[in-house]
């Protein structure tokens, strides 16, 4: 049972106008009609709350109790405040290390078809060098899911449908190499299946796992800031002072230490808390508008340029049919000097310059009816070759990419961390703040008798 | 009075339970909604819609008079035909798929066979140079459009001339004299030993593929039996028939030859073609200066031993040695 603060044996007060209680202590109320109190349903209980709570001083008593659960609720509240936006962090930089995996697998497919596609223009004779850069396109892929599928257990199931379609895609990739390195035109059928497929199958799914992830950080990055929690303890600290007003007046002394300090040690705290907080927030908010939105941007850069390189070679293996790959690449291009543009990083600009000044000259090659050119230049690592541009500005982008995408999660690994402490500190204050409570009316209660 | 202290620490211990819980709520327990998968639209089934009846006439293969001569390109005045000689080149749609007629050689990147040996004897005559052609890759669906549109000069594509597509297009002389049959899997064989002399009619309940907007599909509607299913190509339905998803392929033998010739596992039942197919090459409606002058092209190659030759390079292997070539038929 909870024990009383101050001496349970009360004295009926000197002044006795106030009316004695109709029920004596010994004598046990049958329940009865006492159902208005605290204790009525319990007889004994009764007797006691009742002569506990009788009069000045047992009110000095209630006031206090309340005053303590102020106290606590205050610290309770800020330290749950502070652990909850750490833990909001700590989940958005989880969410945001999903996103640049996700997005990264959404590269690679892409990276791997480009490849694959260029490849298989320049016949059944695959160099040994694009059938690595595929291998390892498509070995980071199938890892990536599987470290995609244990980080976030919510996208376990779209990930298990994207790596079904995936191993669809690489089936047919290879059943398309088999039959080119025979000679066999079916084999171009098989690969312009499994580009498609890939694109209206496997994409739209990474495409989800990132908007899903994407929209998780954002959830996390505003729960970070969970400062409308600390209302409470305004409304605690408020209480407080309300009862120290209401002391004085009774008692007409109107300092009592114990008291004051309490009040304010818990006002530090609660201003230590919140300061706190809305730093977090703030911070969590800088990363989120700075570092994680060039990842995003960047990734976004890469992936439309893979796709336009892929959609080069569709082009070029569809032989003047191609049109509608030569839109999908103008639209790609769209993609990536939008996005270029909002990003301060100016050296990547150049790079893309060149890549499409390459692929303009592919494109007026073979337009030109002269396709034999067209391919080689597309397929060429000479300088000024569309394999050569593109591959520099891939290499570069990408690593752009990484960068950004580490940064953002270790710059929100490091924020927050502070917060248990401090959680720590403000919990500790306010269980000194209830004994300082507890101390000043005891000592009112003890002048009053 | 045990009893009721146990009841009020019972109600104790629950506000405690009850506050802890909300406590904790704030620090831990979020869990994310699973992510949805893409809504994806229902594919949508193959078109079944019954075949519209082709239009009759009896002179499908009846084109142009041919050129008495070839004359030289300054001679000619004509203004589409002047248009492709300013423009330096001969633009062709062909196939690059369906083997020994317009096939990309994997080992060379190149695009070969009988009718783009046709193509490039044109752009010989027309140019004095045989690669003085852009080959353009279409699909059989794409053949009319494009020579309406004026996108390709020419068609070599194992373009069959018929009354209905004289109505869009115009065609030169007969090149080719083909005939539509059918390729099985040779599973169909190994669960009925018939099979090897199945017809059309006899693949009841069998899922039968033919590419779009060819005469093989319309003829395969008009059979009943069959269920149809459609690709883009010849060898879309090879890959279908590959994966599964069709039991036999129906098309000219020279494109089922190129077909079986890829799969093993493939057989050209031993039925009866069940229509002539006599190839044309496709050209604009308007154009007839150039029908004409491809017909004399055309007439000088059978005269000369040239399609003979031609014939022998892409098509003694499978189908034997060149036979007399088809009689052209002109007036029109």
């Amino acid at each position: 049972m909870s024990a009383p603060t101050t001496n349970i044996p009360v004295a009926i007060p000197a002044g006795g106008s106030s009316r004695a209680p109709g029920s004596q202590p010994g004598a046990t109320g049958q329940g009865g009609q006492g159902a208005r109190t605290i204790a009525g349903s319990i007889p004994g209980a009764r007797g006691i709350a009742g002569r506990l709570l009788h009069g000045t001083p047992g009110r000095m008593r209630l006031f206090g109790l309340l005053g303590v659960i102020a106290a606590v609720l205050l610290g309770a509240v800020s330290a749950n405040a502070l652990l909850a936006s750490q833990a909001a962090v700590e989940r958005a930089a989880n969410n945001t290390a999903q996103v640049v995996r996700a997005q990264s697998i959404h590269v690679d497919l892409l990276r791997a078809d480009a490849v694959a596609t260029n490849a298989f223009l320049v016949g059944g004779l695959e160099s040994p060098d694009s059938r690595a850069r595929y291998e390892g396109a498509m070995a980071r892929v199938a890892s990536g899911i599987a470290k995609a599928a244990a980080a976030q257990p919510a996208d376990g199931n779209a990930l298990g449908v994207l790596s079904e379609r995936v191993q669809t895609y690489a089936a047919l990739v290879e059943q398309a190499r088999s039959n080119n390195r025979l000679g066999l035109p079916v084999g171009a059928q098989y690969l312009t299946q499994a580009s498609a497929g890939l694109r209206s199958d496997a994409i739209p799914i990474v495409e989800q796992v990132v908007k899903a992830n994407e929209e998780r950080s954002q959830k996390e990055f505003d729960r970070s800031n969970s400062s409308l929690q600390l209302l409470v303890g305004v409304v605690s600290l408020a209480g407080l002072v309300a009862i120290a007003v209401w002391l004085a007046r009774r008692t007409h002394r109107y300092l009592n230490v114990s008291l004051t300090s309490a009040i304010g040690l818990l006002l530090v705290a609660l201003f230590v808390t919140a300061t706190t907080i809305t730093g977090i927030g703030r911070a969590t908010r800088d990363v989120a508008q700075g570092d994680f939105q060039s990842a995003v941007t960047l990734a976004n850069v890469t992936t439309a340029a893979n796709d336009a390189r892929a959609n080069e070679s569709l082009t070029l293996i569809k032989r003047g049919s191609g049109a509608a790959n030569e839109t999908s690449w103008k639209t790609d291009r769209t993609t990536v000097e939008t996005d270029l543009g909002r990003l301060s990083d100016t050296t990547l600009d150049p790079l893309w310059s060149d890549y499409v000044a390459s692929h303009e000259k592919v494109r007026s090659l073979d337009n030109g009816g002269r396709w034999d050119e067209a391919v080689k230049l597309s397929t060429s690592t000479a300088t000024g070759g569309a394999a050569k541009t593109f591959g520099d500005f891939d290499v570069a982008v990408t690593r752009a990419r990484d960068d950004a995408g580490k940064t953002t999660v270790s710059s929100l690994n490091g924020l927050g961390g502070s917060a248990p402490l401090i959680a720590v500190a403000v919990a500790l204050a306010a269980l000194a703040a209830s004994w300082l409570i507890t101390r000043g009316i005891g000592q009112r209660i003890e002048e009053y008798r | 009075m045990s009893a009721s202290t146990t009841a009020l620490r019972r109600r104790l211990s629950t506000l405690v339970a009850v506050v802890g819980l909300g406590a904790l709520a704030g620090c831990s327990g979020v869990t994310y909604a699973d992510t949805q998968l893409p809504t994806t639209a229902a594919p949508k089934p193959a078109s079944n819609a019954p075949a519209v009846t082709a239009p009759t006439c009896d002179n499908a293969t009846q084109s142009y008079a041919p050129l008495p001569s070839l004359p030289s390109r300054d001679q000619i005045s004509d203004a589409p035909m002047r248009k492709i000689i300013d423009k330096g080149y001969l633009t062709v749609g062909v196939s690059a798929d369906t083997y020994l007629f317009g096939a990309r050689n994997a080992f060379t990147g190149g695009i070969e066979g009988f009718d783009i040996d046709m193509a490039r004897a044109v752009a010989k005559a027309i140019f004095g140079d045989a690669n003085k052609v852009q080959l353009r890759v279409i699909t059989a669906n794409d053949r009319i459009p494009l020579l309406k549109d004026g996108e390709v000069d020419m068609v070599a594509r194992n373009m069959s001339m018929t009354c209905g597509r004289w109505n869009d297009i115009a065609f030169s002389a007969e090149y080719y004299r083909s005939g539509q049959k059918v390729l099985i899997s040779k599973s169909l064989v190994s669960d009925d030993k018939n099979a090897a002399s199945w017809g059309l009619a006899d693949l009841k309940g069998k899922r039968v593929c033919a590419p779009t907007g060819t005469t093989s599909l319309t003829k395969l509607q008009q059979v009943p039996g069959p269920v149809v299913v459609t690709a883009g190509t010849h060898t879309g339905c090879l890959v279908l028939l590959q994966q599964g998803k069709a039991d036999a392929i129906t098309g000219d033998d020279t494109v089922l030859a190129g077909l079986a010739a890829q799969d093993p596992n493939t057989v050209i039942t031993s039925a009866k073609a069940i229509t002539v197919e006599p190839y044309g090459l496709g050209l604009n409606k308007a154009d007839t200066y150039l029908a004409r002058y491809v017909n004399r092209v055309i007439a000088d190659l059978e005269a000369d031993g040239q399609w003979k030759a031609i014939y022998n390079r892409w098509l003694a292997g499978p189908l034997g040695p060149a036979p007399a070539p088809p009689t052209p038929v002109y007036g029109r």
